[in-house]
């Protein structure tokens, strides 16, 4: 059985032209595997939001191949006429901030995405119930998320990324707005996520404290990928 | 399934209602000028249908008094009388005079009518308070409209004339409260002149004849006799021209209140318009707001359709929310407007129908900011 949740090759990606050409990542090629959790490290402008979303079918690569598990989604063109239906179903995502849907409560912000993806109401309860277990925060699910705390949000997000049960998770600086205990706490989580339900998460993080959880660190280094070996 | 419009709404119920009921103000006042329209309509049918005749004697090439000055001889009634068909004939004055009023005029139509004449304009469902004219001279029978109470005094040209009757909805074409006064007194008021002027007039040796003058002769055909042909027979005569009952309702509707329907209707066109801007306007502004919680939407893949049926179903909410605050608004207000309000149920449903399309149409620019988000927002700080 592979292993792999996502695979790039020779990905670039540059944006502009002319005297505006700006080149930001020069034929990466890297594979993640599932349950792992990866820190990608590099300075502000080097390019880690643009590979978090190229990696999440959000931004278009200008060339290269990239694998999502064993689907090629992208070889010089999306290969998929709707990349957020695989985002929808394979993909989970967690930003610096919630970014929970303010209208919605915890359980409708949950069960959002399982009935876009087509899942009854009755399954999909059921499933943000066990994960708002899982976090702890299952006295919350009728609560809005301007009744809860900075770090119960961030826990409630992070449920939802895995509420499409998804093989890969994209965390945007999910502790950015933590202070350090909260900001352990999520990524001891994230780790515990990554082994129990064997996703790939790719993180991206400013935090050099954060690294020692990670089980590698993926960094930008000259417009291209290396691995910093732990 | 979750209703994203129904818990958007929720979360902000106070501020959407309150929208809801702004823009209810403005269909409020888009029904309120269908009614005015309405009210004209009646307004200018109230005299014609009180009367009750069949066929209107006036001026040759005029379309009568409701429309133009028309002037006829008071005897022309009796020449009327003698033709085969002709059950009654009557003469009728109609004259705009100003009836002071608390320190003020007030602007009404004076019909003339011979009080012991076969054919009486005052419909006696309309009479509400005291009795019809029972003399010839110096009574007033005055719609409820004008503030007057019975038996008071009204200084009108060279008498005072005593109120004996209230009316109730008695209006004329043009939407002024109608009164009633004797023919004689009628004749007075329109006819004969002030004795200086009377006197200047014979020293440039012009002799005031016209005292037995009317504006129309008004007839009731009997049964079993064609209007028709009656009035075709009657158009022979020199110096007449004829009108039938519906050919005097043509008169009114096409050529009195044709003008001023138009006006309304650019009015309501217009209304119609800017409340579609508003609700557009309120709608985009409603996006904006949510253009954070879009792009995340979009990020983790919920499909446009589901963000686009929110949109939509938010603006007809509105637009269907703001129609009922309209029509409360309306009905609660329409009765205080000088003139005649007609609230119509047809008229409502047209303008819900209208309501609907100009809130999909709204919905538009919503949605066009939808499609256009850009799910990278969300991300990246």
């Amino acid at each position: 059985m592979n292993n792999q949740a996502i695979k790039a090759e020779n990905l670039s990606k540059h944006f502009g032209k002319d005297d505006n050409f700006v080149d930001v990542i020069q034929n990466a090629s890297f594979s993640i595997n599932k349950g792992e959790l990866v820190a990608l490290v590099a300075p502000s402008g080097a390019g880690k939001t643009t590979l978090l979303l190229m990696i999440g079918c959000v931004e278009d690569p200008s060339s290269g191949r990239i694998w999502l598990g064993d689907e090629e989604v992208y070889n010089n063109k999306w290969l998929t006429k709707e990349t957020r239906k695989i985002r929808r179903e394979k993909i989970g995502f967690i930003f610096q901030a919630h970014y929970l849907i303010p209208f919605l409560n915890i359980i409708d912000n949950l069960t959002l995405l399982p009935q876009a993806n087509g899942i009854s109401d009755k399954e999909a309860k059921a499933k943000a119930k066990e994960l708002l277990k899982y976090f702890d925060i299952a006295d919350k699910e009728k609560a809005m998320p301007s009744q809860l705390s900075g770090g119960q949000n961030q826990r409630v997000a992070i449920a939802r990324a895995l509420m499409n049960n998804p093989e890969i998770v994209l965390a945007d600086e999910p502790t950015a707005a933590l202070d350090m205990q909260r900001s352990v706490d999520v990524i001891k989580m994230l780790k515990k996520i990554a082994l129990e339900q064997n996703v790939a998460i790719v993180m991206v993080t400013h935090d050099d404290r954060m690294l020692p959880y990670c089980d590698r660190i993926m960094k930008i280094e000259n417009k291209t990928i290396v691995f910093e070996v732990k | 399934m979750i209703n994203l419009a129904k818990e958007d709404i929720k979360h902000t119920l106070g501020k959407f209602i309150v929208t809801a009921m702004g823009v209810g103000m403005l269909l409020g006042i888009v029904f309120i000028m269908m009614g005015v329209y309405r009210g004209m309509i009646v307004d200018a049918e109230v005299l014609l249908n009180d009367l009750n005749v069949d066929l209107w004697i006036v001026q040759e090439n005029t379309l009568g008094p409701f429309a133009e000055s028309s002037r006829v001889h008071e005897d022309l009634k009796y020449t009327l009388k003698s033709i085969q068909g002709i059950d009654k004939s009557e003469a009728i004055t109609f004259q705009n005079i100003q009836l002071p009023f608390e320190n003020k005029k007030i602007s009404v139509t004076a019909v003339g009518f011979d009080i012991y004449g076969e054919i009486n304009p005052i419909n006696p469902a309309r009479l509400t308070q005291g009795r019809i004219l029972k003399t010839d001279h110096y009574e007033i029978v005055v719609t409820d409209k004008t503030g007057f109470k019975l038996q008071d005094k009204i200084p009108l040209g060279r008498n005072i004339y005593t109120v004996v009757g209230i009316t109730h909805g008695t209006v004329s074409s043009g939407g002024d409260s109608l009164v009633y006064v004797s023919l004689k007194d009628a004749q007075e008021l329109q006819f004969l002149y002030s004795n200086k002027e009377i006197q200047n007039d014979r020293a440039r040796g012009i002799i005031n004849k016209d005292a037995h003058m009317v504006n129309a002769i008004v007839a009731v055909t009997k049964v079993g006799y064609s209007v028709d042909n009656l009035a075709k027979d009657i158009r022979k005569w020199q110096h007449k021209s004829v009108y039938t009952r519906a050919e005097q309702k043509t008169v009114l509707t096409k050529n009195v209140v044709e003008k001023a329907s138009k006006q309304i209707g650019m009015f309501t066109a217009i209304l119609i318009g800017v409340s579609t801007i508003i609700i557009a306007l309120i709608i985009y502004t409603m996006t904006l707001e949510k253009m954070k919680e879009i792009s995340i939407m979009k990020l983790i893949g919920l499909p446009n359709s589901m963000i686009i049926k929110m949109i939509v179903e938010e603006t007809l909410l509105l637009g269907v929310l703001a129609f009922v605050f309209g029509n409360i608004f309306s009905h609660l207000i329409y009765e205080k407007f000088p003139k005649r309000v007609v609230l119509e149920i047809p008229d409502a449903w047209m303008l819900f129908g209208v309501v609907v399309i100009a809130s999909i149409l709204a919905s538009f620019i919503g949605v066009k900011k939808v499609i256009n988000a850009d799910p990278t927002a969300a991300i990246g700080g």
